[in-house]
């Protein structure tokens, strides 16, 4: 009696998921991949970006899909690490899926990357900025945001140029986007005539800096470089003014995000990151952000109009070459100019935007703000 | 905004304190691995999961009491520590109750893999039940202490240093006369050696064992309270670093010993701050794991393990 009740339940589960299975493969859908870092240190942004896509979907389907197909986000969270990404790709390639927008780290970008290219999939990141992945000369990589090489030269002419400095820190989380950011700001801080007084890695899970912090200090730094993410960048930062270093405290765009701001407090001075131009009162900005604030009940993230502008781009040029056949995709892509939130962009033959503009920010008054004239 | 170089001694100096606080917090952790293997000869993975689950049972303690009563310094870090260490205790007990206890008598692999298994499950449990993402230590609790300093002639420490030194070798004391000096410690020791004969003799085995493992978890949750104050973070995977770092300095300092965990536990912490200044922190892991090798080639049991050859 017992045993022929469970045997059914088995039955039933088992229906069940071959009936999930068959709705997966519905064919009037259109499946696209979000891939991102959803959990662990870089949880905030990475989610915040792949929620900036959600809303482009809603808006699509509201309006009847793409090519009169409904778009299918089918969503996988990478932890962001390189081995999972890969995982994460073959996944999405094995779901049928024809684009990707993702992933967040460029060391999950790199490596998935391959995989996609091999099925034939568009991939579009939102987030990835070191230069490797639009290098591989891979027909269907595509970014929306900049490059390190163009971020890291921002970042030294802020240091050598405006803050007018001659010898400098620099730390990095080894990853390649950290790592790869740290050694192009480096070589143009150098470039410009400057000195890296000491260039070091820590590793990603290390939250005790103060042996770090030593070296900086008797280096006789003016300045440090954090290449990573706020997770670590933000303890880094409270642990150099407790050993009293409060020399400016300069990073990249894996440390612009709220979470930022709550670790080293709204108060916290000196501290300058490189991002993308201020998208705030640009056309469409506006709306997005209130649909975004109504649809997830928090504030946008730093790539939330990257992942949101990313996931229109792919869908315009859909539309636009009437078929979501990758060739005629990228075809598309590469051809023309899109309208985005962040303005009119065009894609070059390696799949980055043409406009890239880096700007420095600051926190002022409990948020990011672009500095204006010499701090 | 120009910062003049300090001289090479002050900084060495300012290194090496790093170096022993950094080995004291690693120690604390250390101890507890130390313990449950010198009673029972099993490594207990879970213990920096213990230690992570005391971080955040503070934190969130303090958001609970600062809610509810407002912001009482001494008070609510006071209490969050207590919550910190029950949580802590009753997690450690538990897994000795559910996962080792049954297989106290199985072949030595069958705990161990058992311990790893619980490791992963209680990251992932605070993983997808708590946060997901780090959780910064309220620093109204910390700023006390993490922005006093004591200057002295080359270096200056902050308050929350000290504390973590103080507070390691207090334990380390309170341990060593424990179990050394008490009727417990007799107990604790005739379990060491033999269970049965323990059981025999009218010692209370499991009771003993069990005390064993709450007293260590509850010292992993003063660790963990003062390691989120340190750190500034903590997340669901905090346990692993520290915890396999700790493990390291218990295997070291000679697994089973007290003082031998804290000894190991600081060559650790001084020989990771010393790679940073002389070669640079991406090279500190290789630098502990050489130290390891070595002390091993020379002393396999350890650099204070004499009397662990009866144990396996």
């Amino acid at each position: 009696m017992r045993f022929s009740s469970r045997f059914a339940l088995a039955a039933i589960g088992t229906s069940l998921l071959l009936l999930a299975g068959c709705g997966k493969k519905e064919a009037t859908d259109i499946n696209i991949g979000l891939a991102g870092a959803q959990s662990g240190s870089d949880a905030q942004i990475g989610i915040s970006m792949l929620n900036g896509s959600r809303v482009a979907i809603d808006e699509w389907n509201a309006k009847g899909g793409v090519l009169g197909k409904k778009i299918n986000p089918i969503v996988f969270d990478d932890e962001g690490k390189s081995d999972k990404a890969v995982t994460v790709a073959q996944t999405l390639v094995d779901d049928g899926v024809v684009a990707v927008i993702g992933h967040f780290n460029s060391g999950c970008t790199i490596p998935a990357s391959g995989v996609y290219n091999d099925a034939k999939i568009i991939e579009i990141s939102p987030g990835s900025t070191n230069p490797k992945y639009t290098e591989q000369n891979f027909p269907y990589a595509f970014r929306i945001c900049g490059r390190d090489d163009a971020q890291g030269s921002v970042a030294a002419a802020f240091l050598r140029d405006t803050l007018k400095l001659d010898k400098i820190a620099i730390l990095d989380d080894k990853t390649s986007y950290g790592e790869g950011i740290a050694d192009e700001v480096k070589k143009n801080f150098e470039a410009k005539g400057g000195q890296v007084a000491m260039i070091q890695g820590i590793g990603k899970d290390e939250h005790d800096f103060r042996a770090n912090i030593d070296v900086i200090k008797g280096s006789g730094a003016q300045a440090l470089f954090w290449g990573g993410m706020y997770g670590q960048g933000g303890p880094l930062y409270v642990q150099m003014h407790q050993a009293g270093l409060t020399i400016p405290f300069v990073s990249d765009d894996g440390a612009f995000d709220q979470a930022m701001i709550d670790t080293v407090g709204a108060n916290a001075a000196n501290i300058y990151v490189t991002f993308g131009k201020d998208y705030h009162g640009m056309p469409g900005a506006d709306a997005f952000i209130k649909k975004y604030n109504d649809t997830f009940h928090q504030a946008e993230g730093a790539y939330s109009v990257y992942g949101y502008d990313a996931a229109n781009v792919l869908f315009t040029a859909m539309t636009k070459a009437g078929t979501t056949d990758p060739d005629k995709v990228a075809a598309v892509m590469k051809g023309q100019p899109f309208d985005t939130i962040l303005g009119q962009i065009e894609f070059n033959e390696k799949g980055d935007v043409k406009q890239s503009g880096y700007v420095i920010w600051t926190i002022k008054d409990g948020k990011f703000q672009v500095l204006t004239g010499n701090p | 905004m120009t910062a003049e170089t300090l001289p090479a001694t002050s900084t060495l100096a300012a290194i090496l304190i790093d170096g022993v606080v950094r080995g004291a917090v690693y120690a604390l952790v250390a101890l507890g691995y130390t313990m449950v293997y010198g009673v029972l000869g099993m490594i207990n993975f879970a213990h920096g999961e213990v230690f992570m689950i005391g971080m955040f049972a503070c934190v969130y303690a303090i958001g609970a009491m600062s809610v509810g009563w407002g912001d009482h310094l001494v008070l609510n870090l006071f209490v969050g520590t207590l919550v910190a260490m029950v949580f802590s205790a009753a997690y450690g007990y538990a897994n000795e109750r559910i996962a080792y206890r049954r297989l106290r008598k199985a072949h030595v692999l069958a705990p161990l893999t058992s311990a790893i298994g619980v490791s992963t499950f209680l990251q992932y449990f605070i993983f997808l039940t708590v946060s997901k993402q780090n959780v910064n230590f309220p620093r109204y609790y910390s700023d006390w202490l993490t922005n006093s300093h004591l200057h002295l002639v080359f270096f200056d420490v902050t308050y929350l240093q000290i504390a973590i030194v103080v507070v390691t070798l207090v334990i380390m004391a309170a341990l060593f006369y424990f179990i050394n000096m008490t009727r417990m410690g007799i107990a604790l020791r005739a379990t060491a050696q033999d269970q049965l004969m323990a059981g025999l003799v009218g010692i209370p085995v499991n009771r003993v064992i069990a005390f064993t493992f709450i007293l260590g978890s509850a010292l992993a949750a003063i660790a963990g309270v003062m390691v989120a104050m340190y750190y500034d973070v903590l997340g669901f995977d905090a346990g692993y670093r520290v915890g396999l770092k700790a493990f390291t300095a218990a295997i070291l300092g000679g697994i089973g010993n007290v003082p031998g965990a804290v000894l190991g536990a600081l060559i650790v912490g001084v020989s990771e701050s010393l790679t940073t200044y002389w070669y640079g922190s991406e090279w500190s892991d290789v630098t502990t794991f050489v130290v390891l090798m070595l002390v091993l080639l020379l002393r396999p049991r350890g650099l204070l393990g004499e009397r662990v050859a009866d144990k396996v």
